[in-house]
């Protein structure tokens, strides 16, 4: 492949990688909990596109396999799963937050920063053409592990954990073209069961509580 | 040389104050035409203008002389601010006398002195709007002042005919397209924010509850209202052009020939109306946002602005 191939092929997945941070923050500063369900869905698309694009760059198969796994799971199972789980409990926005929306725009903001700033040593040792999208990779797992600590509905919570994963996935494809397929495989099956058990996890909570706000479970008692 | 400065300047000045009530008109229309409406002509604003000029103004017996003065304050910094941009050619009228950075505040000059007419009325509404229009600009003003740093560290200069010239010729431009994307997003919405259309303030209404730049503008009429009017749409037009000619100069005259002229001019009004078009598609589309709500739209557009200047870093090797 020739040098100014490969910078644009570097360039497109740089680009994919930062449409795919810019949906958490569109997650992150969403109220209604269907858009943000419907925001998780456009960035899975999205790392498909990146992760199926690396796949082209580098010819290695496996890559699409995961990256088609991706849209059926993650763009098309969970979201659906989510949306019924928000239906059928009538919650439709997130209304009180542990932190407000301008307050955790700004933090993620600091996030990302540390996340460069972390990965900034690591970057030149690499020699794959996905290594930049590595520190972007930990600024998503970053700010999914913000969304779960600053939100309090579980659906959201739910959400930033598969922010979180959405970044492993995108941060192994940068380091290391992606995991061997047997694992890519185990990791979507936890991840769709893991979302089927919060979903009904998040029936419980209603039924117990009638709410579910996650803080509530403090009260439980013996 | 001295000739050709001048013949720019003059050249420039009438584009600008020609084509910016073309611009308010045609935003107008296509609005209209969205909610199956004819709509008044696009040419409607010129005649309301000259309208207004002939209109014998009513000035209240409490104000004082910033109430008379701001209306051409603000009318010559947004056109002093529209000199420092290029236009149809690379090259600005104003080079030797300021960047970029000098247009941010020129517009911040001419909403300082607006602000401080909304309060010199002493009417509630006046005061009102002037509080909004406060919040907004000062959360507007990092947004704006971060995207445009982003477009300057890419282009390595903060002159806009240097960032202009060298986007055009896609020269010195090695770096990704995400930053530019970024703080593309972000000066949209400042340009929203800041020229007073939809999801912030909305131009055609008169609801007291709602009202931002319409509140602060209420107590003035005949010339002082044209000029306060026309200033408005001159500063649409600034951001609109500051926007098509930092992302998407190509066509731009890049000499003084005149066939380029020509044709740098044809491609800039193409570009600004198309720019027009979707921002009237925008305002038919969404509703305003609460007031209280406007500081996350802005948070966004800062984050952006934030983003564009991160990533130009961190991408560049």
């Amino acid at each position: 492949m020739s040098l100014l191939s490969q910078q644009l092929g570097s360039q497109m997945v740089n680009l994919g990688s930062a449409l795919l941070l810019l949906t958490c923050f569109a997650i992150v500063a969403q109220r209604r909990l269907t858009a943000c369900v419907d925001m998780f869905a456009v960035q899975s698309v999205l790392l498909a596109a990146t992760a199926a694009l690396v796949a082209f760059l580098t010819g290695i198969h496996h890559i699409y396999i995961a990256a088609a796994l991706t849209v059926v799971i993650k763009a098309v199972l969970i979201p659906r799963i989510l949306k019924q789980v928000v239906e059928r409990l009538n919650v439709t926005r997130e209304l009180v937050m542990n932190v407000n929306i301008p307050a955790s725009l700004l933090i993620c903001g600091g996030l990302v920063m540390l996340a460069f700033f972390i990965t900034q040593p690591i970057i030149p040792l690499g020699f794959l053409l996905t290594r930049d999208s590595l520190a972007i990779s930990l600024a998503i797992i970053l700010i999914g592990f913000f969304t779960m600590i600053a939100r309090k509905k579980a659906v959201t919570q739910v959400i930033g954990f598969l922010v979180m994963e959405n970044g492993l996935f995108l941060g192994a494809t940068s380091a290391a073209y992606g995991m061997p397929l047997i694992v890519e495989i185990g990791v979507f099956f936890d991840v769709l069961v893991g979302a089927l058990i919060i979903g009904i996890y998040t029936h419980r909570l209603q039924d117990a509580f009638d709410s579910v706000d996650t803080t509530k479970l403090t009260t439980l008692k013996e | 040389m001295m000739l050709h400065a001048v013949l720019l300047i003059v050249a420039q000045t009438i584009v600008l104050l020609a084509v910016s009530p073309f611009i308010v008109g045609l935003i107008r229309k296509v609005k209209a035409r969205l909610q199956c409406r004819r709509g008044a002509g696009v040419f409607q604003p010129y005649a309301d203008l000259a309208k207004l000029f002939r209109k014998q103004p009513v000035v209240s017996s409490t104000t004082s002389w910033i109430f008379t003065a701001t209306p051409y304050i603000l009318f010559a910094s947004t056109l002093a601010a529209g000199l420092l941009v290029p236009v149809f050619v690379s090259q600005t009228p104003l080079n030797f006398a300021g960047n970029i950075i000098a247009l941010v505040y020129l517009l911040a000059l001419g909403t300082f002195f607006l602000i401080l007419a909304g309060l010199d009325a002493g009417s509630a509404f006046g005061g009102m709007g002037s509080s909004r229009e406060a919040i907004v600009a000062s959360l507007t003003e990092p947004a704006m002042i971060l995207s445009i740093f982003a477009i300057a560290l890419t282009a390595g200069s903060t002159n806009l005919s240097t960032i202009v010239h060298k986007t055009a010729l896609l020269e010195g431009i090695v770096t990704d397209p995400s930053p530019h994307l970024m703080a593309f997003a972000a000066l949209f919405i400042v340009a929203l924010a800041e020229t007073g259309r939809v999801p912030v303030d909305n131009p055609a209404t008169h609801l007291e509850l709602t009202m931002i730049h319409e509140a602060m503008v209420l107590e003035y009429s005949g010339r002082y209202l044209a000029l306060v009017e026309w200033a408005a749409g001159l500063k649409l037009l600034v951001f609109l052009t500051l926007i098509v000619n930092i992302f998407a100069p190509w066509g731009i005259a890049t000499s003084l020939a005149p066939g380029a002229l020509g044709l740098g001019l044809a491609v800039y009004l193409v570009k600004v109306s198309g720019l027009a078009v979707v921002i009237g598609v925008i305002e038919s589309m969404f509703a305003k946002l609460r007031l209280f709500r406007v500081t996350d739209l802005l948070g966004v557009a800062f984050i952006l602005a934030l983003l564009a200047l991160v990533f130009f870093y961190v991408l560049r090797g």
